[in-house]
């Protein structure tokens, strides 16, 4: 049965529109918001319905689309979604759709930032559904001059100035993925012989990669893990990640921390790990003790900060640490707990930078010793503060918590007592993310905000589409470990036996 | 002696454009001059027509002194691209602050026919032959701003430097013909693979590198480029930074790769080295500079050094990786400097920080521009990405620290062109009309665009027909 | 023995010895008495009267450069006028060719005024 090509549709369909929306005059700006929101819907509506019908009992890649593409190289264009992907998919189009509501009430230039939005998006998207290595490589630069010239144009200078940091967040990303690039390289000109002929698909790279040397495996992995680990804002890379947020407007912060960082973690675990599993092995310490001392450090630093960008981005940082970590434990339940917390904290970052995003532009200010008591003044706003800060948190009945304790459990198992230091970076955040909520929301209300509005219309969209998911995947976990699982089993086993064989030699 | 002419049908036509736009410019009135540039620009699309018609009609030409294959066919059809995008990006330009267009034109079709016959050449004589009517026409056009102090600075610097150049590497033609008894590349090979090396061939190598490093732009040898660069009108500009370097490295590539091929142990690690300098040069110097000319120039060493990666290996691979990235070079370059030549029409400035508010007065020509440079960065989704990746495909292998350093080094040039972006994309414009642009430019802009963004995201078609052309180079 | 490059050897040393030789002869034989007149640069010829870096008209240039283009023309002319008979229509036509170019050049030049003077 030839069925829709839905990943071909779901791509293309905010990219699209950002081609229309070039050829609308620029004054038209409702006409522009509203494509931008179709585009995204689109593209949301139909990867929740994937969600829906991927058959988790099957597992596996799914609604698979290959088209030949570069014959000497091996290249294919090659989409399919699996257990790991579909999750990131969703949650990527979940943001992009906030993401345009949470730029609603944008002051200027509306059709330039709506197409590069848009492109960003599906950028973005691209990356977790390419199988593809070459066509992930496309879409994974892709990403960044978009990000850059949105820095630039509508982003704010506080601490640093825009300009700086939209420069660092591109000159860093770009300089890790060199390191990449190289590696990717080599690893696919040293998998010709091995295979036979040019593949570039993730699946006979990974077949080629397992057959290499130790020593091969133990420098190919290196290099992929500085390139994705800058990515990740793996410590001690990471310093772009707080400077970048801090300068970057709302829907590129909420789309930066919420998916783009995860493509970091997203390929460490699809492409590095599996492909080169002995180096994951002799390399999985390391991403363990850079993981514990990114959640430590980030979140000690988290504390001292009096810009709520700031927090958010140090918390972000800490929260991949937990990633690396459980990357690091390199077992079923640790990957399991990697690719749901990113998941988790992609929802919990959205949603937390929408709530800045509006306090910003209603207070002119993200400097917590200004603000306070806006509780009263905007009570729904305060519900997705504090949605976000709970869930960063890890509450329990919140999305980020059973991914979390996931995490914990995998950690103890392989590193026994020194993963207590990441459980002691929970109680920091507790500490961070409440006292931020407090000084923010609570106290006696200011005088001066007395006349704002609390958020309506579009700008509820964010709250009601994240909180929606934050909530129910707390409650419902197994609507996401299920699915997560599904991916990252299969894989697990076909890794092991590698390791064992490996380890034989 | 009868030869089979049909296989330079394209050159004999270049000839008979050129001595035809010429004479027109004598027979035509004054005010019919600008006509002359849709003239040239048609005839030169129905030359490149000729030599796509004639891609399998193949074979020598003067007892092998002239080689017809499908690798020349291929660099051909870059050069006359180029040629044509030039042309067609250059009417404006040439109107407004030129003059002379029977000249202009005549001898820009001449210095095309000169890269032509050093695609083909497939002995020294004939190589030096078109390399000097390349850079002799070059030395002309450089200085056509005749009033213009810098102009001639920027010519006489040319005209100096492409002499000593010239030498240099004609005598180090002559050191490889004292050693291999013949000036047929072909033959040179086949002698030089038997043979043991010599000092006197290291010494021979050494020479032709230094005199086509120099018309590369290779570092240490690329002094010149900046300040001919700005100096040169801007549209004969992105030509020598197009045509004049691939045209060497077409030589370069048959010298080495075919005529010293049995030897290349002794020369690819020395192209590896300059490549990497190259590299590392070009782009850190490019970061400081305000000129956006002098800025190009300086990123077109870097692109020098990319290419020269292809050399190093001397494989069919790098030849075919050197083919793709000269192919996608030319619409980056040409890309870029048509809006650079259109906007100081304008403005009369080539300053980067004139160039603020471009995105609000012309969006086209800064998307242009952003495309064009990524590419040259190797940013997905353009093709420049590709052509990087074939080209340090074929030196991971051996030469692991030269593709870290490019790679790297690719990335940190995407801070300069940056700096060119936040100005055009940041800034509010002084003068907030918008810029109409003119009908060849538009042309000419959206061609280059689109070609960066098909073929970056769609190179399957392009790579294949450049495998068979480099495969046919080594069927000889 | 002398091999044949031996007659090359002779030859060389008989250059030099004429060369060197001649100026020895003249260093040893020949009387020095200096004067003003010595120390200029051209010894010979009258004094030059004003500055000596005039500029010259860029007619003289267009002259000396349409006229090398015509001597030279002649070293390719000679051959085929020699072979004319055996070369057949081929080369007549190719010689026509290669005039005809050359004539345009000329045309060109003299439409651009470079034969006048004024």
């Amino acid at each position: 049965m030839k069925s829709l090509p839905f990943l071909t549709i779901i791509l293309l369909a905010p990219a699209i529109c950002a081609i229309i929306m070039a050829f609308i005059p620029k004054e038209q700006v409702n006409p522009i918001k509203w494509l931008a929101a179709t585009g995204t819907f689109i593209s949301l509506a139909m990867s929740a319905y994937l969600y829906g019908v991927y058959d988790t009992a099957a597992g596996g890649l799914q609604f698979v689309e290959r088209v030949p593409w570069i014959k000497d190289l091996g290249v294919s264009y090659f989409l399919a979604v699996d257990g790991i992907s579909l999750p990131m998919l969703l949650l990527t189009n979940m943001i992009g759709f906030s993401a345009v509501f949470a730029s609603w009430n944008l002051e200027s230039r509306h059709r330039e930032f709506f197409i590069l939005l848009c492109l960003l998006i599906s950028g973005v998207m691209g990356t977790f559904i390419a199988h593809d290595i070459f066509i992930f490589l496309l879409f994974y630069e892709v990403v960044v001059i978009p990000i850059y010239i949105m820095v630039i144009i509508w982003g704010s200078s506080k601490r640093v100035t825009k300009e700086y940091a939209g420069m660092k967040l591109t000159i860093y990303l770009l300089v890790g993925s060199a390191f990449l690039l190289v590696g990717i390289i080599a690893l696919f000109v040293k998998s010709i012989p091995i295979l036979g002929e040019p593949n570039m698909s993730f699946a006979a790279l990974a077949q080629a990669g397992n057959q290499m040397s130790a020593f091969d495996q133990k420098w190919l992995f290196a290099l992929m893990l500085i390139g994705f680990g800058s990515l990740i804002s793996m410590w001690p890379f990471h310093s772009w990640s707080p400077d970048g947020y801090a300068g970057a407007p709302t829907a590129v912060s909420m789309i930066h921390a919420g998916v783009l960082k995860k493509i970091g973690g997203y390929g460490l675990i699809k492409i590095a790990l599996f492909s080169l599993p002995l180096g994951a092995k002799f390399w999985a310490p390391y991403m363990a003790a850079l993981g514990i001392a990114g959640v430590a450090y980030a979140a000690f630093a988290a504390l001292a900060q009096k810009d709520l960008k700031y927090i958010v981005g140090y918390s972000s940082v800490s929260h991949m640490g937990y990633v690396m970590l459980a990357i690091g434990t390199v077992n079923v339940i640790g990957i399991n707990g990697a690719v749901a917390n990113m998941f988790a904290h992609g929802v919990m970052a959205a949603l937390f930078f929408s709530a800045i995003g509006v306090i910003y532009e209603k207070t002119k200010t993200r400097w917590i010793p200004d603000l306070g008591g806006l509780a009263r003044q905007m009570p729904l706003l305060a519900v997705s503060f504090m949605l976000a800060a709970f869930a960063s948190l890890g509450l329990p009945g919140l999305i980020g918590f059973i991914p979390e304790f996931t995490i914990f459990i995998a950690g103890f198992k392989a590193f026994g007592g020194f993963a207590v230091i990441a459980i002691g970076g929970i109680v920091i955040t507790a500490l961070y993310a409440l006292r931020a909520g407090a000084n923010t929301l609570f106290g006696p209300p200011r005088e001066e905000y007395n006349n704002l509005r609390d958020i309506r219309g579009a700008e509820l969209v964010p709250l009601a589409v994240l909180g929606l998911v934050l909530i129910a995947g707390g409650l419902l976990p197994s609507l996401l470990f299920d699915m997560v699982n599904s991916g990252v089993e299969p894989l697990m086993n076909q890794l092991d036996n590698a390791l064992k064989i490996g380890g034989l030699i | 002696m009868q030869m089979d002419f049909s296989v330079i049908i394209p050159e004999i036509a270049m000839v008979s454009l050129g001595v035809l736009v010429l004479i027109l410019g004598l027979i035509l009135p004054k005010k019919s001059l600008p006509r002359l540039g849709w003239f040239t620009s048609f005839s030169l699309i129905g030359i490149l027509a000729l030599v796509v018609l004639n891609w399998n009609n193949v074979g020598t030409v003067s007892g092998g002194l002239y080689l017809i294959d499908q690798f020349s066919q291929f660099f051909k059809v870059i050069f006359l691209t180029a040629a044509i995008l030039v042309v067609f990006g250059s009417m404006a330009y040439v109107d407004k602050h030129l003059g002379g267009q029977a000249e202009y034109y005549s001898i820009l079709v001449f210095s095309t026919l000169g890269m032509m016959v050093m695609a083909s050449a497939n002995d020294f004589i004939t190589m030096y032959l078109g390399l000097e009517l390349m850079t002799i026409s070059f030395i002309v056009l450089v200085c056509f701003r005749r009033n213009d102090s810098e102009s001639l600075e920027a010519g006489m610097k040319y005209v100096l430097l492409a002499g000593i150049s010239s030498a240099v590497l004609l005598y180090g033609l002559s050191l490889i013909y004292g050693i291999a008894g013949t000036v047929l590349v072909v033959e040179v090979g086949m002698i030089l693979a038997v043979q043991q090396s010599l000092p006197l061939l290291l010494v021979g190598v050494v020479m032709l590198v230094a005199g086509l490093g120099f018309k590369i732009a290779a570092v240490p040898f690329h002094m010149w480029a900046p300040d001919v660069y700005q100096g040169a009108p801007t549209p004969i500009t992105s030509f020598l930074a197009v045509g004049s370097k691939m045209a060497s490295f077409a030589i370069l590539i048959r010298i080495f790769v075919l005529g010293m091929f049995g030897v290349s142990l002794s020369w690819g690690i020395l192209m590896a080295i300059l490549a990497g300098v190259t590299i590392i040069i070009g782009n850190l110097v490019a970061i400081p500079q305000t000129n956006i000319k002098r800025l190009m120039a300086y990123s077109g060493i870097a692109q020098a050094g990319y290419i020269l990666v292809g050399m190093v290996t001397a494989s069919q691979a790098g030849v075919k990786a050197i083919m793709f990235y000269g192919f996608i070079y030319i619409f980056a370059v040409v890309g870029v400097f048509t809006a650079i030549s259109y906007y100081y029409n304008l403005t009369g400035s080539d300053e980067i920080k004139d160039y603020a508010g471009l995105s609000q007065r012309s969006p086209l020509m800064a998307a242009t521009m952003v495309v064009s440079m990524l590419t040259m960065a190797g940013i997905p989704p353009f093709a420049g990405f590709v052509g990087k990746f074939y080209l340090f495909m074929t030196v991971v292998e051996n030469y692991l620290w030269l593709a870290i350093i490019g790679l790297i080094m690719s990335m940190v040039s995407v801070y300069y062109y940056l700096m060119v972006v936040l100005v055009m994309y940041r800034d509010r414009p002084q003068d907030s009309s918008p810029i109409v642009v003119s009908l060849p430019v538009r042309m000419t802009l959206i061609f280059t665009m689109l070609v960066s963004v098909v073929l970056g995201v769609y190179p399957g078609p392009l790579s294949e027909i450049i495998n068979k052309a480099a495969l046919s180079f080594f069927m000889h | 023995m002398l091999s044949v490059w031996g007659a090359v050897l002779i030859f060389l040393i008989v250059g030099v010895i004429f060369g060197v030789g001649g100026m020895l002869a003249g260093y040893i034989l020949a009387p020095r008495r200096k004067s003003a007149q010595k120390s200029i640069a051209y010894e010979c010829g009258v004094d030059t009267i004003g500055p000596t870096w005039v500029q010259f008209r860029t007619s003289y240039f267009l002259y000396a450069l349409l006229f090398v283009i015509f001597d030279v023309e002649i070293i390719y002319l000679y051959p085929w006028a020699i072979k004319f008979q055996s070369l057949g229509l081929f080369a007549f036509v190719e010689m026509i060719i290669f005039l005809a170019i050359l004539v345009v050049g000329l045309w060109y030049a003299w439409k651009e005024g470079a034969f006048e003077w004024t």
